[in-house]
């Protein structure tokens, strides 16, 4: 439901970047978002093209790839994907698949990262 | 003509979030003040769990209270007699630890031990929002329906402390409070989860317990 400032955020990022590199469009943006972060990626994209109207990410390609919840589980050792609850939720469950333990290290997935942007610069 | 580059960007936007959040903490204890963040669904009990806070306890209390466009529950809080600052988030859904640095500019901090904040009533959004508190606190009703816990489990995930509020009602709108409770402790076996009613008091005591032993433990 925050979509709006997490857009706004991403945006304020590549375009600080593209001036610092002097670029003088940006063709495409590569986003890592969490499975944990609580942002619906489609709601996301569509607040990031209107955004970027009139600016110099307007012509951009986003790229938005989704990063699984990585966990770690202290009983039973198991490291790896978190499983996504049968029940409709888009967030996955926090307890380790095999042997059901709630109590686990989140390693990844709770951040929303602006990875990498190409830019076209004057030569 | 022009040249393609490839530039590694890396920013996490989350982080900046996450630092304001720390910064704000570290301004709590450097004033020796103990931060609840308080959150939940709409109409669950937030304001009048922090009226009763305010009535029945010794704390010298200090309030943030977070609302999408009104001041009523500043306004509330001000007749209790504290130090209240009202933080209208416009559109968003959540507080930010930006709009909370904000509203502590203007509280009276060397005359605050207990700071509360009541976020935006909400059980989605506040989860990525980290304000700097020392615990969150997460207030949900019988009357909400039962499967409101079960519906929304990163709250719970990331809460310290359930109340499960408005018991005196559960049997008239057919809500069973003890699954509620499973609920809670399913999603997060080592959550201490209160059956209250503000009206009754049932179960306040308890909450007063609790929220010493945080604060004494930090
Ligand atoms: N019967 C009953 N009513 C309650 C109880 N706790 C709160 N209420 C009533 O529920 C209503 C909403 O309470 P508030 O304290 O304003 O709830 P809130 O969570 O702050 O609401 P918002 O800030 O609008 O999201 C008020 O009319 C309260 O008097 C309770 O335990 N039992
Ligand atoms: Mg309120
Ligand atoms: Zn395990």
């Amino acid at each position: 439901m925050h979509e709006l400032a997490m857009a706004q955020g991403i945006i304020n990022s590549v375009i600080e970047t593209a001036n610092e590199n002097n670029a003088t469009e940006v063709t495409e943006i590569v986003i890592e978002i969490g499975k944990l972060v609580l942002i619906n990626p489609e709601q996301l994209s569509f607040m990031l093209d209107v955004l970027c109207e009139n600016t110099i990410v307007e012509n951009a390609k986003f790229d938005i790839i989704e990063i699984p919840a990585e966990i770690e589980c202290p009983e039973c050792k198991f490291k790896g994907n978190a499983n996504t609850d049968d029940l409709d939720h888009y967030a996955p469950i926090i307890e380790c698949p095999k042997c059901k333990n709630k109590r686990v290290s989140i390693l990844n997935g709770k951040d929303c990262i602006v990875r990498n942007i190409i830019i076209e610069q004057p030569n | 003509m022009h040249k393609v580059a490839d530039i590694e960007v890396q920013h996490n936007i989350m982080e900046a979030n996450k630092k304001l959040a720390n910064k704000n903490k570290e301004i709590f204890e450097k004033n020796d003040i103990f931060t609840i963040d308080i959150v939940g669904a709409i109409g669950s009990g937030k304001t009048s769990l922090i009226e009763k806070i305010i009535d029945e306890t010794d704390y010298k209390i200090g309030v943030i209270a977070g609302d999408i466009i009104s001041k009523f529950d500043a306004g509330r809080i001000e007749n209790h007699g504290v130090p209240v600052v009202g933080l209208n988030t416009g559109k968003e859904c959540h507080l930010d630890a930006h709009l909370v640095e904000h509203a502590i500019g203007d509280l009276p901090l060397s005359d605050i031990n207990l700071l509360i904040i009541e976020n935006v009533g909400n059980l989605i959004c506040p989860v990525d929002f980290e304000l700097g508190s020392h615990i969150r606190i997460v207030v949900v009703s019988a009357t909400e329906g039962d499967d409101t816990i079960e519906k929304h489990p990163m709250i719970f995930e990331n809460s310290d402390l359930v109340i499960i509020n408005k018991v005196d009602l559960a049997d008239a709108v057919g809500a069973d409070a003890d699954k509620m409770v499973n609920d809670a402790k399913k999603l997060n076996p080592d959550v201490n989860v209160i059956k209250t009613s503000l009206k009754t008091d049932e179960g306040f005591q308890t909450v007063l317990n609790s929220i010493n032993k945080f604060k004494n433990n930090l």
